[in-house]
């Protein structure tokens, strides 16, 4: 029983895997913060744990999807993120891709309803 | 924030950045804090906020992308096997020649009739066998992963400029005509059976290198003349003991480069131009070390006819014959002649199966 249910997590923490990088482009085309992108994500139903979504942040920059700047200005200061625009480029192609994807994906699971 | 919860709050970011390179601890360090304490603001606990955050050994491992190990899964069968052999190798002869120098040093500490005696010399043999065994176990241990580790390296850095090339191809504009783009024409011919290189080929190589290493830093002595004259055993070595530690080093460096071409052919498993070059530079180094440790260092034991002259005393006739021909020089230059042949045949052997049998496809030379 355990055994299945750990096999259930570690299958549903694949499938989410592949969804972070979109999901955070999807939300940085005004540059934010790292807590204030875990609460608006949070808020349109979509969680993501902040332990993987720092590390996932300092990744897609190396990569050069996204840049950084550090806000020092106010008494806290706070690192904000923001899509480059290669960053953008590969967002719309990953778009595309994902609603392909979902349409396709949604056409398989109605055929096992019926 | 109570200094309480300050002092929680550092604890668990130094646990998190001391297990990243040095280079990101201070930026991450600035990050967390911004993290932990919007996360404070939110929550109103910071007994909630790292509980949420959880193990922080875990949270360093999201940090961590690439490579983490020393050898990876390509290379860790092989080497297993490796580390085997030549544990196996180290351990075994040290433990014998422990034995055997214990219980021939007895004649003269006991007396042979008394079974204590010879129980004594057993375990002090065994004692100092294991002791040494276990010096030689870890030195064999630690020069094999850093043979196999430098190889991994090197695999790796010519991945990553096979990598960078497809990537800069990549970015360019239209994708679709990335020339590297993998093709079936890449694909390998599979070798020739003659072109595959057995483990069964290198183990008596290995096994060589290995047992002639130990002997030459456990027991140099072991290369010596022994003469039982009225029960007492004389030793006369052969080496130049006092300056020893002057050849030794040369002596062994010569032999790692052997084991290092060794794994080197096993790991690629097949004939091909690196192995052959491999081949060809190891042997060639080999050749220039053995004629310094034959013809310029001091390898031979200046005093070996004058010693065993006198130890042999009016015995001496009957190998006066031999004495007189003792010459280091001859020696020497026999010794490096057998050994520039025997290199040389090893590398025509590899050069010719390469060429004839050779994989055309260079794996990872290209």
């Amino acid at each position: 029983m355990g055994e299945g249910k750990d096999l259930l997590s570690a299958l549903l923490l694949e499938l989410r895997r592949g969804t972070l990088t979109i999901s955070v482009l999807s939300q940085l085309r005004e540059p934010k913060y790292g807590y204030a992108l875990v609460q608006s994500m949070e808020e349109k139903g979509v969680s993501i744990d902040p332990n993987t979504l720092y590390p996932l942040l300092r990744r897609l920059e190396s990569q050069g999807i996204l840049e950084s700047k550090w806000e020092t200005s106010s008494t806290k200061p706070r690192k904000y993120y923001q899509r480059t625009e290669y960053g953008t480029e590969i967002y719309k192609q990953l778009k595309t891709y994902w609603k392909n994807l979902s349409a396709g994906m949604e056409r398989l699971l109605k055929e096992e309803e019926v | 924030m109570t200094p309480k919860e300050k002092d929680y709050m550092d604890r668990y970011i130094y646990q998190v950045i001391r297990r990243l390179p040095k280079a990101q601890r201070d930026e991450v360090r600035m990050e967390l804090e911004e993290l932990i304490s919007d996360m404070y603001a939110d929550k109103g606990s910071m007994e909630a906020v790292l509980t949420q955050l959880g193990n922080p050994a875990e949270f360093a491992k999201q940090y961590q992308n690439g490579q983490q190990y020393l050898i990876g899964p390509e290379y860790f069968e092989t080497y297993l096997w490796f580390v085997k052999i030549v544990l196996i190798c180290a351990a075994v002869p040290i433990v014998i020649i422990s034995l055997v120098n214990a219980i021939g040093e007895m004649p003269a500490a006991a007396s042979w009739n008394t079974a204590a005696g010879i129980i004594r010399a057993i375990v002090d043999g065994l004692t100092a066998g294991i002791t040494d065994a276990l010096l030689s176990c870890i030195s064999a241990f630690g020069a094999v992963t850093l043979i196999f580790a430098v190889i991994e390296r090197k695999k790796i850095q010519l991945e990553m400029k096979n990598a960078e090339k497809w990537s800069v191809e990549k970015l360019s504009e239209d994708r679709k005509t990335a020339e590297s783009r993998w093709t079936p024409k890449f694909l390998e011919p599979v070798p020739d059976k003659k072109a595959l290189i057995s483990r069964g080929d290198s183990i008596v190589g290995i096994v060589f290198i290995v047992i002639f290493c130990v002997l030459l830093i456990f027991s140099p002595h072991f290369f010596a003349a022994i003469i039982t004259e009225d029960k007492t055993v004389t030793t006369v070595p052969v080496f130049n003991l006092e300056q020893w530690g002057t050849v030794l080093p040369v002596f062994i460096l010569s032999l790692l480069i052997g084991l290092a071409d060794e794994v080197l052919r096993l790991v690629v498993g097949v004939y091909c131009k690196l192995v052959m070059i491999s081949n060809a530079v190891c042997g060639i180094i080999q050749i220039v070390l053995s004629a310094v440790v034959l013809k310029v260092l001091p390898l031979w034991n200046p005093n070996f006819v004058t010693d065993l002259e006198r130890t042999l005393g009016d015995k001496a006739n009957s190998g006066a014959e031999f004495l007189t021909r003792w010459n280091a020089d001859m020696v020497s230059n026999g010794f490096l002649a057998f050994i520039v042949v025997i290199t040389l045949l090893e590398i025509g052997v590899t050069v010719y199966k390469t060429l004839r049998y050779g994989a055309s496809v260079k794996k990872g030379n290209d």
